[in-house]
């Protein structure tokens, strides 16, 4: 299991670092990823305009021993943290009491600092029209790029526990079910087992046998993920599952997909699906290690499928995973392929590798595998059944 | 269309009915997008770039994938003056309202660049003068000028917060239903109540129930805290794993989101048989502090008043809001915590308003409710017995 307060304490080291390779005096933070991820604080799960008004605001200067946090929270706030570095909550949303922000400020940076900021208030700038702000995600993202062993625990635990409440949800699967019934099953069952929060509606999309019989999208390619509904499920319903719930602060990923049925067996369509995706996300694996750049591995996994780019247009082959449930690196964007060789590998980076294999009238099969990348090549951080398709892979 | 009920209750239901949906939804948007546009004419804004998620929902009515926290701004949706017409981010038409059509639809992008050349095709925003946001990022601010347009960048809350702030029938349906789905999760954390099972469980079962009534994404995951029967009294909001001790006060608090309305209500119980003696001393200062504020919730009051309210009912500085604003999730005014004296309540206007009362040796007491602000006095949608 993770060190937490060894994790929370190399991730404020790197922000640190990058705070003084950038020339950015200090931080802002507003955004709950960024939040969890510079100070550790736990908040619960809410609803974006609920996280907005009540959110918590860290503040990190450069050369400060740890961060400040204000917050409504104080019960998630870690227990190592100095009680000079524990504020009342500031809410720079509201007009009414901003002068406290600016206080806060002014407390922690000298007049002319540069400060990293990532997202700004209408109140905010009102009060601070003339400070030059820098924008905080070049130091947070490139904090985040690579992650310290304890981090990846973390995603590996939370991992763990999404995978073990989906077994729950997948057993109650049969015509009839809706999809908010395997919502309420999975919710329930990732409590029980030490879940901190839920990260997004879990997605239980039918997929139709034609781009043509699902929604109509602006690119031409698949509608996907599409919201939960009481849809009914019905016999033979081909089902892409993806949910995210948190652990200590890290997303998890669940990806796969579902038949609908009492005991479905993939017929031999799907099974040379399923074969398909394990033989993309393979000639990726096969050459994924440090050095190596993303557009090789987008390239490995096309080459793979025959030529045919295995990822929906608005997505990726692969994503990063951390505190946000998909961050750097992003592998087949429209960042653009320049990006992606750009883009090379390193230990510690993260990447969820979720190709989709599509045969037109006969529909598709995507799941999800998470790697860390090691000093020699990865290590797998997801669980290896892909039910009903193959019971290991 | 049916005749409008003389019984509003045959409305609070989640099913399609034959004779007619309960609610007008066709109505609610077209009136919230008729008050966003008369705003921006008041107000002289060609266009609004918008990101919060309420904001994004009130001018789109698009039914988004719901996630938890707060991200920083990114325009998701887009509202232009002439030609009116609003744009949403949104690579399908799935869960899109008719109205918006595929022209009206930009893509996902992961490239800045790409999002900021989407923007500047959308009729209107290039040549705009005056457009309102939400929040900016300084990245968004430079690229927006830069590939968008060079129109000056203002506060759109002057638009949105004053047309989301007085509620129209169609959301106040809306309303009763988030608040009856919320009390049904009440019922169902009160039933599985009992010494011995931890917080986490209760909140496994709170998301079970709403979850299962069709409204998976709740308002906050902060529902139930057990408060200590020695030692200082704190408000908590993340479940432990520690069981809840015989004799324990436990604050059940579930919300509920429908159709994007959040309503919600908090009732405090006993676990076990009974609670320390003094327990129905603390609940009737809850109940009492509850009715102060409530009765100050009428059109003309201000903040201060409800301030004045509780502070009168003997309690003191509450270390948690008295009231705010509930519509489309949470939303201003914001009162209490030293913020909102002199804001004025005005008629339509729905708030969440709570009691939070502790005595060392015995526990904490939370009631909380869902208040309309009409012009014969304050109407609690949320009902539940008390403790």
């Amino acid at each position: 299991m993770p060190d937490l307060a060894r994790m929370r304490a190399e991730r404020y080291r790197r922000l640190q670092d990058q705070l003084d390779a950038q020339g950015v005096d200090g931080l802002v933070l507003l955004g709950s990823s960024a939040v969890a991820y510079a100070t550790g604080a736990g908040e619960p799960a809410q609803d974006g305009d609920r996280a907005a008004l009540f959110r918590s605001v860290a503040v990190v200067a450069k050369g400060d021993s740890a961060p400040h946090v204000y917050t409504h929270y104080d019960d998630g706030l870690p227990d190592d943290l100095p009680d000079d570095h524990r504020h009342a909550p500031l809410f720079p949303d509201i007009d009414d009491g901003i002068e406290q922000f600016v206080k806060a400020l002014a407390d922690h940076f000298a007049p002319g600092a540069r400060i990293g900021i990532d997202h700004q208030t209408h109140p905010v700038l009102r009060v601070l029209p003339d400070l030059d702000w820098a924008d905080a995600a070049d130091v947070v993202g490139a904090a985040k790029l690579t992650k310290t062993p304890d981090e990846v625990a973390c995603i590996r635990h939370s991992q763990l526990l999404n995978e073990l409440a989906m077994v729950d949800a997948r057993k109650i699967l049969r015509p009839g079910v809706r999809q908010i019934d395997l919502s309420a099953a999975f919710l329930r069952r990732v409590f029980e087992l030490g879940a901190s929060a839920n990260s997004i509606d879990p997605i239980w999309q039918v997929m139709a046998p034609t781009r043509e019989l699902g929604p109509w999208t602006v690119h031409g390619d698949l509608a996907y993920p599409t919201v939960t509904t009481d849809r009914f499920l019905r016999e033979g319903d081909i089902i892409w599952v993806d949910a995210g719930i948190n652990w200590q602060g890290y997303a998890s990923d669940y990806g796969r997909t579902w038949i609908t049925g009492t005991d479905p067996v993939p017929n031999t369509k799907q099974q040379e699906q399923f074969r398909r995706w394990r033989s993309v996300v393979d000639a990726a694996l096969d050459i994924l290690k440090p050095d190596v750049s993303a557009l090789s591995l987008g390239t490995a996994a096309i080459e793979a499928n025959d030529g045919v780019r295995p990822w929906i247009d608005h997505f990726y082959l692969a994503h990063g995973i951390g505190t946000d449930s998909a961050e750097m690196p992003l592998i087949g964007t429209d960042l653009g392929e320049e990006f992606d060789e750009r883009q090379i590998m390193q230990p510690g980076m993260v990447a969820v590798f979720e190709p989709v294999i599509w045969d037109e009238g006969a529909s598709g099969y995507r799941s999800e595998d998470i790697v860390a990348v090691t000093d020699s090549g990865w290590v797998k951080l997801s669980g290896s059944t892909y039910e009903p398709y193959g019971v290991e892979a | 269309m049916s005749p409008a009920p003389r019984d509003r209750g045959v409305l609070v239901g989640t099913m399609g009915l034959e004779d007619d949906a309960r609610v007008d939804f066709a109505r609610l948007r077209a009136d919230r997008r008729e008050k966003v546009l008369d705003g921006m004419e008041r107000h002289g804004l060609d266009a609004l770039m918008l990101g919060g998620v309420g904001n994004v929902r009130y001018v789109s009515g698009a039914r988004q994938l719901g996630r938890a926290g707060v991200l920083p701004f990114a325009p998701v949706a887009v509202v232009v003056a002439e030609p009116a017409r609003v744009h949403l981010l949104s690579t399908w038409d799935e869960g899109v309202p008719p109205e918006i059509g595929y022209e009206d639809l930009y893509r996902m992008n992961w490239n800045p660049a790409n999002l900021a050349a989407d923007l500047a095709k959308i009729p209107g925003v290039r040549e705009a003068r005056r457009v309102g946001t939400d929040g900016l990022t300084p990245r968004f601010a430079a690229l927006i000028r830069q590939l968008v347009t060079t129109a000056e960048l203002v506060d759109a809350a002057a638009v949105l917060t004053t047309a989301r702030r007085v509620k129209t029938p169609e959301e106040i349906t809306c309303l009763d239903v988030a608040s009856a789905i919320a009390e049904a999760a009440l019922t169902a954390m009160e039933d599985a109540l009992a010494p011995g099972i931890t917080e986490r469980e209760l909140l496994g079962i709170y998301d079970e129930k709403v979850a299962s009534l069709g409204a998976p994404n709740p308002p906050s995951e902060s529902v139930c805290f057990a408060t200590p029967t020695s030692g200082p009294v704190m408000f908590r909001h993340l479940a432990r794993e520690r069981p809840v001790g015989d004799g324990e006060l436990v604050v059940l608090a579930p919300g509920a989101l429908y159709a994007g309305y959040e309503a919600g209500l908090a009732r405090t119980r006993v676990a076990g048989r009974s609670g320390p003696a003094a327990t129905p001393e603390l609940a009737s200062r809850c109940a009492r502090g509850m009715d102060a504020l409530v009765a100050a919730c009428r059109p003309g009051n201000s903040g201060a008043d409800l301030y004045r309210a509780w502070e009168r009912a003997g309690n003191p500085y509450s270390s948690v809001s008295l009231a705010h604003g509930l519509g489309l999730g949470a939303e201003p005014p914001l009162i209490g915590l030293g913020r909102g004296r002199d804001v004025t309540l005005e008629e339509g206007m729905v708030l969440s308003v709570q009691s939070w009362v502790t005595e060392e040796g015995i526990g904490g007491c939370l009631e909380r409710g869902t208040v309309h602000v009409e012009s014969g006095g304050p109407t609690t949608m949320t009902r539940y017995r008390r403790l």
